[in-house]
């Protein structure tokens, strides 16, 4: 956690150091910079240094850590003669479990979530509160800046973030094994980790619409872990309850039944943490080839073996693009809803 | 005669016809005897008179007359019939009729010279020999036929001194010969090119004299021949005089070997002799195939619901010519294979034919490696290669998020244009 927060305050430095570097070399040094780059740093330093961040870090980190030392312990037993994915031995360090311990990707899935909502539940209606945001609006800078400045800079420290630890792991695992990554498993990490800050991304939007449609910030973590709390828990149970009153009986027709599966899946598609985790699975586990049901048809002559990545990616593009979506729409709503609040100072 | 009367033998004697008459008869006999005894007395003295009259005139002459009658060569068997190469052995009996001792040479005369003989009585040569009056001395004469010689009557005189000459006669029942024999039962065999063939060949050694043999075959190119005596592999043999020695031939034939009878002739050669053998082999042809890509490359990948090309290389790898090639498939199911051309007429031994096929995958078919058998089948042999195709998903739906991502972020760009610079 610390190491994190280092790693954060040294990037930060080097971007500044980056930023006057080519100032210098542009040779206009002395020029302001500009106001959307000093409010997303001012953003970043805030979240930085806020105790909210390292707890949210520390949790994270701590039981990033329990999973990769339950992975390790384990890794010998998950090597198995004629296994398809033998040759992605890196990669399970990422998604093996005893079952004491969920796996590295299974905690990204259920906590990423809160980082996301932690990050963002206060992000207009605490400035607006404590009366900060007229004062910055009557500086001489575009209106929308300050929520784009807030998403960039909660997105940029989750994204430092999910990396040094994705990177850790590899490091860990590294040393631990003492096998390198091949340059395919290192990218489905690399696609791993964005996929990740991706699915975070979508939860942070969501807090910052919250945030931007109550006026105080504990109403809107509320109903943001609210709807976190509906998507893990209660829509499962409710998909699960619908569909099994509709639920085919044993001796219908495989139309049937294959439709059936679909409409249920076609359900559980509706939360993101299923899309992600769908997506998680094909990139971390090579040898799955598809996500939906099959029928023997598709079956007959296939033979266990991985995919290569880009056919992991595509496999799983209509679940990136739902996510991507539905990031973007809850940010479009936060936008316009901010752009039309009229802003007065109290 | 007396012992005989109670069942008398004779017919005409009339002193058996009852017992009473047996003492008349005893009588009658001893008479007789007396009446024979007066007659010999008379008798002995007339010769005794006689041959001492007779005594000094004809002494001499008498002694040397006896001396070339008493004297023979006695054998049972006089005319044998042999083979070359073997040997007689007589058993001559020597006798002396005469009143007194013979000594007298042997000699065996007229035999030809390249045979050979050996005159012995228990473990002796013989040269000379003495028999008493009366008795018989034992010889043995061995004759040894050489192979080499023509066939046909000999005679052989086998003299005692100029007294008595016993003539033998051999009759050599085939032409002879000074030779090395190399045969075998069975010369010819068939088999595949794959095959080995052992013939079993018998070496006589016909000579006189203990032989070396050297061992050799010719063989066409590629053709392995390898000979071997006892067990272990030779390439010479020795062979004792009329010795016999067992050598398994080892053919094998070469790789790629064609259909046909082949001759092989063996020799063995020794310094002054050596013997010839002709070995046949018939190779009856193979069939094999061998479908494969010119490439040997066995895998390729398509996208579901689209065609793909491969190349096909048929091969003859048999010795045979291979007709009527059909090419068959098992792919998965919604999958589609055809042939270009479906049958190829004939591919030669040794040859390939080229084939195209054209595999469409199925449109639902899931990312990931399929297996698609394919096959080249003749009624005498079949080839199959097994293509792992990887299936790849169309990129429309990929592209299709990427517009729906692209929108997202138009219709944010919109926004900004719209809401943030006013």
């Amino acid at each position: 956690m610390i190491f994190i927060t280092t790693i954060l305050k040294e990037v930060m430095t080097m971007y500044n150091y980056l930023i006057t570097l080519t100032g210098k070399l542009r040779n206009n040094g002395e020029r302001a910079k500009r106001p959307f780059r000093v409010i997303m740093e001012k953003e970043i330093a805030d979240h930085v240094s806020s105790w909210r961040f390292i707890i949210l870090i520390a949790i994270i980190a701590l039981t990033c850590m329990g999973s990769l030392y339950t992975a390790l312990s384990n890794i010998s037993q998950a090597v198995k003669p004629n296994d398809p994915e033998g040759s992605f031995f890196f990669l399970k360090l990422f998604t093996i479990t005893d079952g004491t311990m969920p796996s590295f990707t299974v905690f990204i899935s259920f906590l990423g979530p809160l980082l996301g909502i932690g990050l963002g539940f206060d992000a207009i209606n605490s400035e607006h509160n404590r009366g900060t945001l007229s004062r910055v609006l009557s500086q001489p800078i575009h209106r929308d800046y300050i929520i784009n400045a807030k998403f960039a800079a909660a997105l940029f420290v989750i994204s430092v973030m999910l990396l040094s630890l994705g990177i850790m792991v590899m490091g860990a695992g590294l040393v631990t094994i003492g096998i390198p990554p091949t340059a395919e498993e290192f990218m489905r990490m690399v696609f791993f980790i964005l996929l990740s800050i991706l699915y975070v991304a979508f939860w942070l939007n969501m807090s910052i619409l919250f945030s931007v449609l109550f006026r105080q910030p504990a109403t809107a973590a509320l109903s943001a872990i609210a709807v976190w709390l509906f998507f893990s828990v209660f829509y499962p149970l409710i998909v699960n309850l619908i569909t099994r009153s509709m639920e085919p009986a044993a001796t219908a027709s495989p139309q049937q039944l294959m439709a059936f599966e679909q409409f249920h899946l076609t359900l559980m598609r509706v939360m993101p943490n299923q899309l992600f985790s769908e997506a998680t699975t094909t990139l971390m586990m090579p040898s799955v080839r598809s996500l939906g049901p099959l029928t023997m048809e598709q079956m007959i002559g296939a033979i266990p073996g991985p995919l290569p990545l880009g056919q992991s990616i595509l496999l799983v593009w209509p679940q990136v693009t739902g996510l991507m979506a539905g990031t973007i729409v809850s940010f479009v709503i936060a936008y316009i809803l901010f752009m039309r609040r009229e802003i007065r100072s109290r | 005669m007396i012992g005989s009367l109670p069942s008398c033998p004779y017919p005409l004697c009339l002193y058996c016809k009852c017992e009473s008459t047996l003492f008349n008869f005893v009588v009658d006999i001893k008479k007789r005897q007396k009446q024979e005894e007066i007659i010999m007395l008379s008798m002995k003295k007339l010769t005794a008179v006689f041959i001492i009259l007779s005594w000094g005139i004809i002494s001499y002459g008498i002694n040397a007359a006896t001396a070339i009658d008493s004297i023979l060569l006695y054998t049972p068997f006089t005319k044998i019939s042999v083979p070359p190469g073997e040997s007689i052995d007589y058993t001559i009996d020597v006798l002396n009729k005469g009143e007194t001792l013979e000594t007298f040479d042997l000699a065996v005369s007229n035999i030809p010279r390249s045979w050979s003989y050996t005159l012995k009585s228990g473990a002796w040569n013989v040269r000379q020999v003495s028999v008493l009056p009366g008795e018989k001395k034992s010889l043995s004469l061995r004759i040894e036929v050489p192979y080499q010689v023509n066939k046909g009557n000999y005679r052989i005189y086998v003299s005692a001194g100029d007294a008595y000459t016993l003539p033998l006669t051999v009759n050599i029942s085939e032409q002879g010969t000074f030779r090395t024999e190399f045969t075998t039962r069975q010369s010819n065999m068939e088999g595949h090119a794959a095959s080995t063939f052992n013939y079993t060949a018998e070496l006589r050694n016909r000579t006189a004299e203990a032989q070396t043999y050297a061992l050799q075959g010719q063989v066409p190119r590629g053709w392995i021949i390898t000979f071997k005596a006892n067990g272990k592999q030779v390439t010479s043999v020795d062979a004792e005089a009329n010795g016999t020695v067992n050598i398994s031939i080892e053919v094998k034939p070469a790789d790629q070997v064609e259909e046909g009878r082949y001759v092989i002739p063996v020799r063995a050669v020794s310094g002054t002799s050596s013997g010839d053998l002709s070995l046949e082999a018939v190779i009856t042809g193979t069939y094999k195939m061998e479908l494969t890509t010119p490439t040997g490359l066995l895998s390729t990948d398509i996208v579901a619901g689209e065609e793909r090309k491969i190349n096909l290389v048929v091969r003859n790898t048999g010795t045979s010519v291979l007709s009527d090639v059909k090419l068959t498939h098992a792919a998965p199911v919604n999958w589609e294979v055809t042939f270009e051309p479906e049958k190829i007429e004939t591919i030669l031994a040794g040859r390939e034919a080229t084939v195209t096929a054209t595999v469409r995958a199925d449109k639902k078919a899931i990312p990931g490696d399929y297996v698609t058998n394919l096959e080249a089948r003749t009624p005498e042999a079949s080839s199959k290669a097994s293509f792992r195709i990887s299936v790849k998903t169309p990129m429309l739906w990929g592209w299709l998020g990427v517009i729906i991502i692209l929108a997202g972020i138009g219709t944010v760009w919109y926004l900004f244009r719209k809401y943030g610079r006013r």
